[in-house]
């Protein structure tokens, strides 16, 4: 199966840098080498096979292959970056090791199996905490991060045993469907960071390279959404039951998210700080997704999650370019920076673009998509502007770096590529200086093409739209007979089922509708929202909250 | 009931009494080892040969590397404050509750007696997860709220497949791992103990740091 070729390699250059982390040009050289074969191998993945190990299924998919070649794409653009600009040297490894299971997570179609990978696919990220200096304290985040890794991993371990078996003799109140529903939503915000539980993510920043930061924040907490949004949409969605309260929470967090995290972002003086509020910002539009509860918020919340690794790791390689050709990280210090570095001025406003949208661009429309289907009008209208608030950073970053240089002796050309002369040193001596003479543009440069690439994302380049609205794959697995059941990852309620299962609860799309009472079932005429109002949401999926 | 595997989970219990409340370090590992080791015999029918052995392996594993994190001097913990009889009440009475609340709303293809010792795990990783001052406390404390949940999990769903425990036992070794290298870190100031750090690691933003930060 070609899934295993990617998970083989990406484990297995990882554990190559680890053991040569010592000897650091050899880590260096099997962790790039590493990423580069797995972008060759994410390439090389057949998007329709299926598998049954270990009486488990697994199952490929267009999406599962897009999201993993740019996933690996961004991994390289931002470890080389790290390398010019200043990074950890397990970084490497610890990126191979969040992409191969993000890869498992996102391949294994139970999802009681998947949040297995998604949490020790977190786990991963402590080794770039560590710092060589003051490691009491680098070892203090990496507890933080692993408590909320952890935690989240437990609330989502016991919302998809609770739901992922058969219910058929339920007799339990329907808010035990609401609080597994919550428990997965709230175990995402926390992997993303999402306010109220944005401490980790903030001590993050503290210590790991901004280059690294996407890969802990972004790419690997994105797998498990994916897993949660198609959860979601396929388990929690098909049962009536009225999870207004629940998904009043959801939103909250989302909304909280969106909007504070973009202002600590505009507040913050370290590039890092705003590099990691804007990835907490763009995850909260991840969490409204799970607010919709519906199979209709899986294909625009999976598009949005593809723009989001791409565009957030072309922001962190734009910080990085900042960092490596102003020696500088303070926002403060940053005058005229648009000015001295034409390329950097165009990634970041391509980031921009990109991340903010306007509507015709797939992301955008996404977004748009998912805000219609999370909050009625007129609410809905503000909450599409409310939104767009990332635009305050980035309008302050421009602003800064349109502004009148206050620095002399700036590195005025350091942007451009440099040529050195060969020295009587030798070749390497040659190529060292060559390096260090042109680490801002190569990082500069980096950040363009990584930009470009999450513009083209954006659009829907590269069949991202399709492949996100494709339905999430199912494996027959055979029972303890050998007979084949079409017993799915994702727990799909059956119609024989249904009988026993308490009126409420009965999914609607599970009872034929001439088996169902006049008087007090559900009926075929469209579904009421819990307001009373009919919905013009498509069976199955939740009313927009007013 | 089955008495053996009631056996089993009065030994899953107790190890995790033990490795909340002990303030020696080791004697915490011990304990934490203990349920670890025996918290996937917890299951009805057992569980295919090749992922138990995966899970005990994994168990065995995480144990020794927080072993060898807590080598040398002073290798102590936070450990209870409210004492080890208390510890066991509560996870006494969150064992009943697990017990009585099996299947959580409808039948549960595991043993009653998982759900009971998960309760009593998640119970007693509360304490140690919130409000552990040292990294080898919530460390262990988050060992136990994992194993906690897996056996909600195996109370709920029943017997895990034989990927699903080796995907387990990956997890389990890893956050092992991952406690006993910050452990380490923590250590690597000079400093006896593995209390958290009061401080921000410096970053420097005016230095010339554009730079790889560990130079070769």
């Amino acid at each position: 199966m070609s899934l295993v070729v990617y998970v083989v390699v990406t484990f297995g250059a990882a554990a190559l840098a680890i053991a040569l982390r010592t000897r650091r040009p050899w880590g260096l050289a099997a962790g790039l080498l590493g990423l580069v074969a797995a972008i060759v191998a994410a390439i090389a993945i057949d998007p329709t096979q299926t598998l049954v190990i270990g009486g488990a299924g697994i199952a490929t998919s267009a999406y599962l292959r897009l999201f993993l070649i740019l996933g690996s794409i961004v991994a390289l653009g931002l470890t080389v970056a790290g390398l010019a600009s200043g990074t950890r040297r397990d970084a490497p490894a610890v990126t191979l090791t969040v992409l191969g299971s993000a890869a498992l997570t996102m391949a294994l179609v139970d999802p009681r199996l998947a949040v297995l990978a998604a949490t020790t696919g977190g786990l991963f990220g402590v080794l770039i905490t560590l710092t060589p200096r003051d490691g009491r304290a680098g070892a203090t985040v990496g507890i933080l991060e692993t408590r909320a890794v952890v935690v989240a991993g437990a609330l989502a371990i016991a919302a998809t045993a609770w739901i992922g078996r058969d219910l058929s003799q339920l007799d339990a109140q329907p808010v035990v469907f609401g609080l597994a529903y919550l428990a997965f939503a709230t175990a995402v915000a926390m992997r993303f960071g999402a306010i109220p539980f944005h401490l980790w993510a903030a001590r993050l920043t503290d210590v790991v390279p901004e280059t690294a930061l996407p890969v802990l924040t972004a790419i690997a907490p994105a797998s498990m959404a994916v897993v949660a949004l198609a959860w979601v949409g396929s388990a929690v969605a098909p049962v009536a039951v009225d999870l207004t309260p629940e998904r009043y929470i959801v939103l909250a967090i989302a909304v909280a998210t969106i909007v504070l995290a973009a202002v600590a972002a505009f507040v913050q003086d370290d590039l890092e700080h705003v590099l990691g509020y804007s990835i907490v910002s763009d995850a909260g539009v991840i969490v409204l997704a799970l607010a919709v509860v519906g199979p209709d918020a899986l294909a625009p919340g999976r598009t949005w999650i593809l723009m989001f690794i791409v565009a957030r790791g072309a922001f962190a390689v734009w910080a990085a370019g900042i960092r490596a050709g102003f020696f500088t990280g303070r926002v403060a210090d940053l005058r005229g920076w648009a000015r001295r570095s034409p390329i950097l001025l165009v990634a970041l406003l391509v980031v921009a673009v990109a991340s903010i949208g306007f509507p015709g661009l797939a992301s955008f429309d996404a977004r748009a998509s998912l805000v219609r289907l999370a909050v009625a009008q007129p609410l809905s209208s503000v909450l599409l502007i409310v939104t767009l608030v990332p635009l305050i950073y980035y309008g302050r970053l421009l602003a800064i770096g349109l502004a009148r240089p206050d620095r002399v002796g700036e590195p005025v050309v350091a942007w451009r590529p440099l040529g050195e002369r060969p020295t009587s040193g030798g070749i390497r001596l040659w190529g060292r200086r060559t390096w260090d003479a042109n680490r801002a543009f190569t990082t500069a440069t980096l950040a363009a093409l990584l930009a470009l690439l999450a513009l083209a994302t954006a659009a829907g380049a590269f069949g991202g739209p399709a492949a996100a609205a494709e339905p999430v794959p199912t494996v027959a697995i055979p029972d303890e007979f050998g007979r084949p059941v079409p017993s799915i990852g994702l727990p799909v309620r059956r119609a024989s089922a249904a009988p026993s299962v308490p009126a409420s609860f009965v999914p609607a799309s599970a009872v034929p509708a001439s088996s169902l009472p006049a008087s007090d079932g559900p009926s075929s005429e469209p579904a009421a929202s819990p307001f009373g109002e009919p919905s013009a949401v498509p069976s199955g999926s939740e009313s927009p909250l007013p | 009931m089955n008495p053996a595997l009631a056996g089993v989970a009065l030994v899953v219990i107790v190890g995790a009494v033990v490795a909340g409340s002990a303030k020696n370090g080791r004697t915490a590992i011990l304990g934490l080892v203990v349920t670890l080791v025996a918290a996937p015999l917890l299951a009805d029918p057992p569980a295919a040969p090749l992922g138990l052995a995966a899970r005990l392996v994994a168990a065995v594993l995480a144990g020794y590397l927080l072993w060898v994190a807590t080598r040398g001097p002073a290798a102590r913990t936070g450990g209870t404050l409210v004492g080890w009889p208390t510890e066991a009440f509560l996870a006494i009475a969150a064992a009943v509750v697990g017990y009585v609340s099996h299947g959580l709303g409808a039948p549960g293809l595991g043993p009653p007696l998982a759900a009971a010792a998960g309760f009593a795990l998640a119970a007693l990783s509360i304490l140690p997860v919130l409000s552990g001052r040292d990294i080898l406390r919530i460390g262990l404390g988050l060992l136990l709220l994992l194993t906690g949940a897996l056996l909600v999990r195996t109370s709920l769903g029943g017997t895990p497949a034989e990927l699903e425990d080796i995907l387990t036992a990956g997890l389990v070794a890893t956050l092992g791992g991952a406690v006993a290298i910050l452990a380490i870190a923590s250590r690597s100031d000079g400093r006896p103990g593995f209390e958290l750090s009061a401080t921000t690691p410096h970053r420097s933003s005016h230095g010339a740091d554009a730079h790889p930060i560990e130079p070769e």
